[in-house]
C-alpha cells in the first residue's frame, strides 16, 4: 500500500482510490460537492482543494483538486495549508452568493450537506452584495419537490439520472450561472430511480414530496434499520417515524437509502422509497374487526360484500382461543395459510399453531413450483447468486425472460453499470482510473453486450444490445438451444425460426467470450419450462468456464425464498388445500382458516378462492390492509407493518436479513405472530406445540426457534445480537440526541413526558436515551456524524469509502444443501392452447404490480387504468382498435378493459399487467388462456362473473 | 522566396479564391507532394519547422499530431477537426483566411488528415460566420469535382470526407474538447483530461483538433520545406502570422506579417498609429484574454516566449489597444461581462466567480465602489487563475482584469475615490 504524507502526519492508503476518498477513509474532513463515491470525479465545483508538495524541500506547494488526483506513493499533502484554506473559503462563498438561505423553510435543513460544507469551510461572513439569480419551479410529479434557487450547480443530480440511471428527462439547461436543472417542460420525472435525487442533491433542490406531507427535521425522526418489503431484491432502508401535534401515535414519514455493499449500496428504487406510505393509507387495518350485522359502526364493505365493525380485541382473541381449544380436543381443525410478504417468524408462529400438516404456503401450485425450482437451481455448487457489485462487474448479461426494471428495479440500476465495463476496460488500458467518471465517460461508447429474450422489457432497451420479444415457450426453447450450443450438442429437432438460430449462435459466443458472464431470470413470467432451460444454460457454462456461473434470479415478494424454505416441493399449495378440504368434507368436522397476511384472490382463481371460504366455516385474517380477502374474513387482527416489527426476509440471494422496528404500530396493530401467542395464551388447554407458542415473549425466541427446527435456516440465531445486547450498559437509541418536543408536543393534553414504550424484541430504545452513534453494530439506522448531518456521512460508517459497513455486512447467507440441478431433459412442453384463445402473459410495472406500494398515496396517482397488450396484427384479426374496450374472457370472468398496441408482445398472446388495480384477480390465472373479443358498445370497463 | 504565404491569394476585393485560380498559383502543390510521402514523415517535418498552433495555445503542431495512435491496433477511425469558431474577443483572423482563401485551409486540413490517417472532417466554425462557411462549402464541392478530396483522392487510396458544422455560439466552443462535446450535440462543456483528444476525441476516437490559421500553415511548409519555414520567422519562432490590430488607431486591420515582428511595427506602421489626440496608454497582445502590456513592452518582437516573459501572451496575435481617453475599468468591464456570460457553468470558480467580479467592477464604473473590493478583486482574479478551474477559459478572463489592477490602479482608486467615473 503507498505511503503518504499529510500536514506531517504518514498514512498507508488505498492506491486506487483518489486522494479526496482517501482521505475520508481516514476520517479528514474535506468538504465537497460533485464528487460522489458510487459516481466518481468530474472536477466541477472545485470545493476539494489540497496543497501537494513536489518533494519535503517544496515549501509553497500547488493547489489540487483532491478528488481529481490519484494517490502517489510518498506524495505530500496537506489539507490545512492556509492557501488550501483560503480557497476552499472562497469556493463555498463564490458557491452561496446565489443561495437563498431559506434553511428554516427549507427541507433540507439539518441535514443539508451544503449546511455542513458551508461550515466546515467557515464561511460565515457575506461579501457578496449583488442581487441573486432567481428560477421558476417546475411541477416534477408526485415524489419530488423542485427548488431550484437553491441549486449550487454541482451537476449531481444530471450524472445520476442520465448517466448512471438512464433517465433521459432531466437536463442541464442553459449555461453560465443560469444553469437550470429541470424538464424540458413540466411533468413527472420518468425514471424509476428518481428518488435518488432527494439524497444524492446535496441540497434543497429536489426533497421528497411525500414526506412534505407529514414534514420533521431529521433529528425529529426515530429510526431503525430496515428491509424493504417491495420486491425481493433485499435492499436495506432506514425508515423514519415520529408522532405528531394531532396524532399521539407516531405515523411513519419516510424511507431512505441505508447502505448496504452488497445490495443496495446508495440508491433504491422509487417504488421502494415512495411505497411506504402503504402503511398510513385508507386501507390500513387498524382495528379489530368481527362480522357482526347490528350496531354497525364502520363499515369496510362494498354493496354485498360482508359487513365488518370494529370489536374488543380481547373478545376477538378469546374467540380464536376458543376455536384453538377446540381443535385440541379435536372438535375443529384449524388449517393456517401463510405468506411470502410476511417474516419468517410471523409464518412459523402459524405453522406451529395449526401444525406442520395444517400449515399452506399461501402460493398456488405454480409459484411454488417456480420458487422450488429457483431454490433448488441456487443450491447447485455450479452456480453463484451473484451480489450488486458481482452484476456490476460482469462483462456480458443475458436476462431471460425477466422484466428486472419492473420486478427487481435495483437490479436493473446495476445492469446499466455492467453494460459500461467495456469503457472501463478501455480506461484501465489507458490507465485512467475509474473513478476519473468524466474521463472514462468520454472513452468509446460502446456497451457490453446485454441480451434479452422475454415478454417484455422496460428501461433497459436502451443499452441492451438485442432485444427478443417471444413467448414463455419460445424463450425457453431458445435457452434449451443455447445450453446446447454452449456445450457442443447439437441438438438434431430444435424447430426454431431462422433469427432465433441466429441469436442462439451469437448469444453462445458471447458468453463463451466473455470473463464474467451474467445471466439473470426469475419467477416472474411463472413458467418453469424457461427455469429448467435457465438451469440447463448455467450448466453448460459452468462446465464450459470451470467455475460457477452467475445466475440472478428474481422472486417476486419479500419472503419468497424465506416462505419457500418452509415447504417441500410444491406440498402445501392452494390447491391442494381446496383439494384436501373438498375430500374430507365428508368428515362434518368445522373448520377454522386462518390466513397470515396474504390476499387469496391473487392466488387462486376467483371459483376456487369461494369454494375455499365455502368449505371453511370461520376465516381469520391477520394482515395490514383491507384486501378483498378481508372482506370475506369474520375476523380481522390487524397485523404490523416491515417498519412496524421485527422479523427476517430472504432476499433473492438466499440472504436472510433481520428487520427492526422503526415504531409501535397504532391503536391496536401488532405483529401477526403475537396475536397468535396472545390467542394461545388463553386456552386453558395445551399441548406440545402450543405450550412452545406461550414461551415466545421476544421476536429472537422465534428466530432461535426456526434456526433449531430448520437446518437451513440456522443461520437465523445469528442475524443480530438479542435483546439482552447493551453497549456499555445501554441500548441503542432509536431517536436522535436532538429528538426535541418530547414534552410540548402533546401539551394540550398534558406536560409531562410519557415513559417510552419497551421494546422487546430488539436492544433499541424507542427513545432518545441509549447509545448514539455506536458504529459497531448494523443496528445503527440514523447515518449521522458530527459535522456530517447528511447522509453523505455514511463512510463514517464504512471501513473505507464505498466498502463494508463496519460491524460487518448484516444478514446471513441461508445454508442450503447443495444439490447438484436435477436432469429435466425433455420438459419442453407443448402447450394444448384451446382453440380462438390467446395466451394471457403477465406483464410488470413498478407502479401497479406490488400488492402492497399500489396503496401508496403517491405511487397510486402513477398507476395506469387497466389495459391489455396486443400486437397490431392481432389487433387487425380480432377487429379492435387502439384504446377501445375489449372483453377478456376468463375461467374468472369477464374483463372489458382497454386493449393497447405493443408491437412486441408475441403473437397468440395478450400482455396483462399482473396486479394492476381492477385486474388484480387475473394474476392467479397467469399464464392461462383467455378468449378476446370487442366488448358491445356502449359498455363500461367493469368485470362480470 | 515567398514571404506571404497566408494571403498570397487574398486580394483587396471580397471574393474568394476559386479553385481555377487556387490551383494557378501552385495551389494543392503542398496535398500532391504530402501524398507521395510517409505519413509519419510528414509529422516530423511539421514538428521541425516549428509550426505552434495559431490558436492561442502556441502547443507545437507537429508534436501534438505525434501523440495520435498509430499501426495494427489503433483505431480505424480517426477525425481531424478545424477549430473555426473564432469568437476571441479583438480578434478577427481566421475569418479573412477562410472568406478569403478557403481551398487553403481544406488543403491544410487533407494533408493533417493524412498525417494522422484521418478519414472524416469537419470544420466546426462560428454561426455567424455565414459567408466564410458558403464559401468552404463551394470550395469543398470544387475540390471534390477535381478529385482533391472525397474517394481514393488523386488516386492514392487515401480518402476524405470534410464537413461544415455551423456552431450554435459558444466562446467555450475555441476550448477544444468544449467544441468535440458540441460537435457530438452534447453541452459545450470541456472535457477532462486524459483522454486527450488525440488518443480518445470525436464519439471516443482519435481526433486532431488545430486552428484555422494553424492549418493554413500546413499546405507551404509541406511545399517548400523546414528551412523556408524557418526562415520566415525574424525571431525564435518559425512562419509567418496574421498579426491585427484593433482599437482607436488610424487603420485597424490584418497583415501577414513574420513571427517576431516588433509590436511597434505593427501598430505604428501598419496600423498607422494612433488617432490624433490620443495617446497608448496599454495594449492587450493577443485577444481579450491575455494581459495587458504597457507603452515600455511596444519594442518587444511578437514572439510567443518573448510575449510570455513580459508577462503576457501572444494568444491570437491580434492587438487590442487602449487609448488614454477611454476607460480602463469599463473596457476590463465590458470583457469581463463576456466572459460571465461565456462561462459554460462547469465549474464554480469561473461560473459564480466571474458574475460577481462583474457586480463589483460595475458598481466601481458607476461610482459605488468601496475601498475594499480592489482586494476582493484581486483576490477573485486568484481564485480563477491557472490550475484552479477545470479549463482555461477563466484564468483568460483573469489576465487583463489582473494586469489592469496593476497598471492602472490609480484609475480604479479615482473611480473610487470620485464616486464617479472620471472618463465620463
Amino acid at each position: 500500500m503507498p505511503t503518504i504524507t499529510i500536514d506531517g502526519e504518514k498514512y498507508q492508503v488505498d492506491g486506487d482510490q483518489n486522494l479526496l476518498s482517501s482521505c475520508l477513509t481516514l476520517g479528514l474532513n474535506i468538504p465537497y460537492f460533485c464528487w460522489h463515491p458510487e459516481m466518481g470525479s468530474v472536477g466541477a465545483c472545485r470545493q476539494c482543494a489540497m496543497i501537494e508538495y513536489k518533494d519535503s524541500e517544496d515549501q509553497s506547494g500547488r493547489l489540487i483538486m483532491s478528488c481529481m488526483t490519484p494517490i502517489r506513493d510518498g506524495g505530500i499533502y496537506s489539507v490545512n495549508a492556509e492557501m488550501a484554506k483560503e480557497f476552499r473559503g472562497g469556493i463555498i462563498e463564490d458557491l452561496m452568493t446565489n443561495h437563498p438561505h431559506d434553511c428554516p423553510v427549507c427541507e433540507e435543513g439539518g441535514e443539508c450537506h451544503l449546511q455542513d460544507m458551508t461550515e466546515m469551510s467557515g464561511h460565515t461572513m457575506r461579501r457578496y452584495r449583488g442581487s441573486k439569480r432567481t428560477h421558476r419551479n417546475q411541477y416534477l410529479g408526485p415524489f419530488i419537490n423542485h427548488e431550484m434557487n437553491r441549486c449550487i450547480t454541482c451537476y449531481r443530480c444530471v450524472r445520476f439520472y442520465n448517466e448512471y440511471a438512464g433517465g433521459n428527462d432531466l437536463q442541464a439547461l442553459g449555461r453560465n450561472h443560469q444553469i437550470y436543472f429541470g424538464r424540458q417542460e413540466e411533468g413527472r420525472l420518468e425514471n424509476g430511480f428518481s428518488g435518488n435525487l432527494v439524497e444524492v442533491c446535496p441540497t434543497g433542490v429536489f426533497t421528497d414530496k411525500t414526506f412534505s406531507a407529514h414534514f420533521v427535521r431529521k433529528w425529529d425522526l426515530q429510526t431503525a434499520p430496515s428491509i424493504c418489503e417491495h420486491c425481493a431484491v433485499g435492499c436495506n432502508t432506514a425508515p423514519g417515524a415520529r408522532e405528531s401535534s394531532n396524532n399521539l401515535d407516531p405515523i411513519l414519514r419516510r424511507i431512505t437509502n441505508l447502505y448496504h455493499h452488497d445490495i443496495n449500496g446508495y440508491f433504491l428504487c422509487d417504488r421502494g422509497r415512495f411505497g411506504y406510505e402503504y402503511v398510513n393509507s385508507a386501507t390500513r387495518i387498524d382495528k379489530v374487526l368481527s362480522v357482526r350485522d347490528e350496531d354497525l359502526i364502520g363499515s369496510t364493505a362494498d354493496n354485498k360484500d360482508i359487513l365488518h365493525k370494529e370489536i374488543n380485541p380481547q373478545d376477538a382473541v378469546l374467540n380464536l382461543s376458543v376455536q384453538i381449544t377446540a381443535a385440541q380436543r379435536q372438535l375443529r381443525r384449524i388449517i393456517g395459510i401463510g405468506s411470502p410478504r410476511s417474516s419468517l417468524e410471523n409464518n412459523f408462529a402459524l405453522r406451529q399453531l395449526v401444525g406442520a400438516d395444517h400449515f399452506y404456503s399461501g402460493l398456488n401450485y405454480l409459484d411454488q413450483e417456480v420458487l422450488q425450482l429457483v431454490n433448488s437451481l441456487q443450491s447447485d455448487d455450479r452456480i453463484l447468486s451473484p451480489s450488486t457489485p458481482e452484476i456490476e462487474t460482469s462483462d456480458a448479461v443475458l436476462i431471460i425472460g425477466e422484466d428486472i426494471y419492473n420486478t427487481a428495479p435495483r437490479i436493473a440500476l446495476a445492469v446499466r453499470q455492467a453494460a459500461r465495463n467495456r469503457q472501463k476496460q478501455a480506461a484501465q488500458s489507458l490507465k485512467i482510473p475509474l473513478w476519473q467518471d468524466a474521463s472514462v465517460r468520454q472513452l468509446e461508447e460502446e456497451h457490453s453486450p446485454i441480451i434479452f429474450i422475454g415478454t417484455a422489457l422496460s428501461n433497459l432497451d436502451d443499452i441492451a444490445d438485442a432485444t427478443l420479444f417471444e413467448s414463455p415457450q419460445k424463450t425457453a426453447l431458445f435457452t434449451h438451444a443455447l445450453a446446447q450450443e454452449i456445450s457442443g450438442y447439437k441438438a438434431p429437432n430444435l424447430k426454431m425460426p431462422p433469427h432465433l438460430q441466429e441469436m442462439v449462435k451469437r448469444t453462445a459466443a458471447i458468453l463463451l467470450k466473455a470473463g464474467k458472464p451474467l445471466i439473470i431470470s426469475g419467477t416472474s413470467g411463472k413458467h418453469p419450462g424457461t427455469l429448467q432451460a435457465v438451469a440447463e444454460l448455467s450448466r453448460a457454462l459452468s462446465d464450459d468456464k470451470k467455475t460457477p456461473t452467475k445466475l440472478y434470479l428474481a422472486c417476486s415478494e419479500a419472503n419468497s425464498l424465506g416462505l419457500t424454505q418452509l415447504f417441500n416441493g410444491t406440498e402445501g399449495n392452494l390447491q391442494q388445500l381446496v383439494q384436501t378440504l373438498t375430500d374430507q368434507r365428508s368428515a362434518n368436522i368445522p373448520t377454522s382458516l386462518i390466513i397470515l397476511e396474504n390476499d387469496l384472490y391473487r392466488r387462486l382463481d376467483k371459483h376456487s378462492v369461494e369454494k375455499l371460504f365455502s368449505l371453511v366455516d370461520e376465516v381469520i385474517l391477520l394482515d395490514t390492509l383491507l384486501t378483498p380477502t378481508a372482506k370475506r374474513a369474520n375476523c380481522i387482527f390487524p397485523a404490523s407493518a416491515t417498519a412496524e416489527s421485527q422479523g427476517t426476509f430472504v432476499n433473492n440471494n438466499g440472504l436472510a436479513q433481520r428487520f427492526y422496528a422503526v415504531y409501535e404500530g397504532k391503536g391496536f396493530i401488532q405483529e401477526s405472530w403475537r396475536w397468535l401467542v396472545d390467542a394461545v395464551d388463553f386456552c386453558t388447554e395445551t399441548c406440545e406445540n402450543l405450550s412452545v407458542l406461550k414461551e415466545w415473549k421476544h421476536s429472537t425466541d422465534i428466530s432461535d426457534a426456526i434456526a433449531r427446527e430448520f437446518r437451513v435456516l440456522r443461520v437465523l440465531d445469528e442475524l443480530g445480537p438479542d435483546e439482552n445486547f447493551r453497549i456499555d450498559g445501554l441500548r441503542i437509541a432509536r431517536q436522535s440526541s436532538r429528538y426535541s418536543g418530547r414534552t410540548a408536543i402533546h401539551a394540550q393534553e398534558h406536560v409531562s413526558e410519557t415513559p417510552p414504550i419497551n421494546d422487546p424484541d430488539a436492544p433499541m430504545s424507542f427513545s432518545m436515551e441509549g447509545i448514539h452513534n455506536p458504529n459497531k453494530t448494523q443496528l445503527q439506522a440514523n447515518i449521522w456524524s458530527p459535522g456530517w448531518n447528511s447522509n453523505q456521512s455514511i463512510f463514517k460508517f464504512q471501513e473505507q469509502v464505498g466498502g463494508e459497513r463496519k460491524g460487518g455486512p448484516s444478514g446471513k447467507m441461508i445454508e442450503r444443501p447443495r444439490h447438484p440441478i436435477p436432469d429435466w431433459t425433455n420438459t419442453l412442453e407443448k402447450s394444448p392452447q384451446p382453440p380462438n384463445s390467446m395466451q394471457m402473459l403477465p406483464i410488470y410495472r413498478l407502479f401497479g404490480s406490488e400488492e402492497l406500494s399500489n396503496q401508496s398515496m403517491a405511487i397510486s396517482e402513477l398507476i395506469e387504468a387497466p389495459f391489455v397488450l396486443i400486437n397490431p396484427k392481432e389487433m387487425t384479426q380480432h377487429g379492435v382498435n387502439e384504446g377501445e374496450l375489449v372483453d377478456i374472457e376468463t375461467s374468472s370472468g369477464i374483463y372489458r378493459t382497454e386493449i393497447r398496441r405493443c408491437n412486441t408482445t408475441p403473437e397468440g398472446c395478450i400482455g396483462v399487467p399482473y396486479g394492476l388495480p381492477g385486474l388484480e384477480t387475473l394474476a392467479a390465472l397467469m399464464p392461462g388462456y383467455a378468449t378476446l373479443r370487442p366488448a358491445a358498445t356502449h359498455s363500461i370497463a367493469g368485470v362480470e362473473n | 522566396m515567398l514571404t506571404n504565404p497566408l494571403t498570397k491569394n487574398i486580394t483587396g476585393k471580397n471574393i474568394a479564391a476559386d479553385i481555377a485560380s487556387y490551383l494557378a498559383n501552385d495551389g494543392y502543390a503542398g496535398w500532391r507532394k504530402a501524398l507521395t510521402m510517409e505519413p509519419n514523415n510528414i509529422v516530423t517535418l511539421v514538428k521541425d519547422g516549428g509550426l505552434r498552433g495559431r490558436g492561442g495555445a502556441g502547443f507545437n503542431t507537429g508534436l501534438k499530431w505525434s501523440f495520435v495512435p498509430h499501426g495494427e491496433d489503433a483505431p480505424k477511425q480517426k477525425f481531424i477537426v478545424c477549430n473555426a469558431d473564432e469568437m476571441e474577443p479583438g480578434t478577427f483572423k481566421d475569418r479573412l483566411l477562410m472568406e478569403r482563401d478557403p481551398h487553403l485551409l481544406l488543403e491544410g486540413m487533407a494533408i493533417a488528415a493524412y498525417a494522422i490517417g484521418a478519414s472524416i472532417g469537419y470544420i466546426f466554425i462560428r454561426g455567424e460566420y455565414h459567408l466564410a462557411a458558403e464559401r468552404l462549402e463551394l470550395a469543398i464541392n470544387e475540390a471534390k469535382s477535381q478529385g482533391l478530396l472525397g474517394n481514393n483522392i488523386l488516386d492514392s487510396g487515401f480518402s476524405l470526407d470534410i464537413f461544415i458544422h455551423r456552431s450554435a455560439g459558444n466562446y467555450i466552443c475555441g476550448e477544444e474538447t468544449a467544441l468535440l462535446n458540441a460537435l457530438e450535440g452534447r453541452r459545450a462543456i470541456p472535457r477532462a483530461k486524459p483522454p486527450f483528444p488525440q488518443v480518445s476525441g470525436l464519439w471516443g476516437k482519435p481526433t486532431v483538433v488545430n486552428n484555422v490559421e494553424t492549418f493554413c500553415n500546413i499546405p507551404h511548409l509541406v511545399a517548400l520545406g523546414v528551412d523556408w519555414y524557418r526562415g520566415l520567422g525574424l525571431e525564435q519562432d518559425a512562419g509567418s502570422k496574421i498579426f491585427g490590430v484593433s482599437g482607436k488607431v488610424k487603420n485597424p486591420g490584418t497583415w501577414e506579417l513574420p513571427m517576431g515582428t516588433p509590436i511597434r511595427e505593427i501598430i505604428e506602421q501598419h496600423a498607422g498609429g494612433m488617432r490624433d489626440g490620443l495617446r497608448l496608454k496599454g495594449f492587450l497582445p493577443g485577444g481579450g484574454s491575455t494581459d495587458f502590456l504597457g507603452p515600455d513592452h511596444l519594442d518587444l518582437p511578437m514572439d510567443y516566449d518573448v510575449i510570455g516573459k513580459a508577462g503576457s501572451r501572444m494568444g491570437t496575435g491580434t492587438i487590442i489597444v487602449l487609448d488614454d481617453k477611454t476607460c480602463p475599468v469599463g473596457l476590463v468591464l465590458n470583457l469581463s461581462q463576456f466572459f460571465a456570460r461565456e462561462s459554460c457553468g462547469w465549474c464554480t470558480p469561473c461560473r459564480d466567480g466571474l458574475p460577481w467580479i462583474v457586480k463589483v467592477l460595475q458598481r466601481i464604473e458607476d461610482g459605488e465602489g468601496l475601498p475594499e473590493d480592489l482586494d476582493l478583486l484581486r483576490e477573485q482574479c486568484q481564485r480563477i487563475g491557472p490550475g484552479k478551474t477545470f479549463c482555461a477559459l477563466a484564468p483568460g478572463a483573469a489576465e487583463p482584469l489582473q494586469s489592469a489592477l496593476k497598471l492602472f490602479e490609480q484609475d480604479f482608486i479615482d473611480h473610487i475615490t470620485n464616486r464617479c467615473c472620471p472618463y465620463k
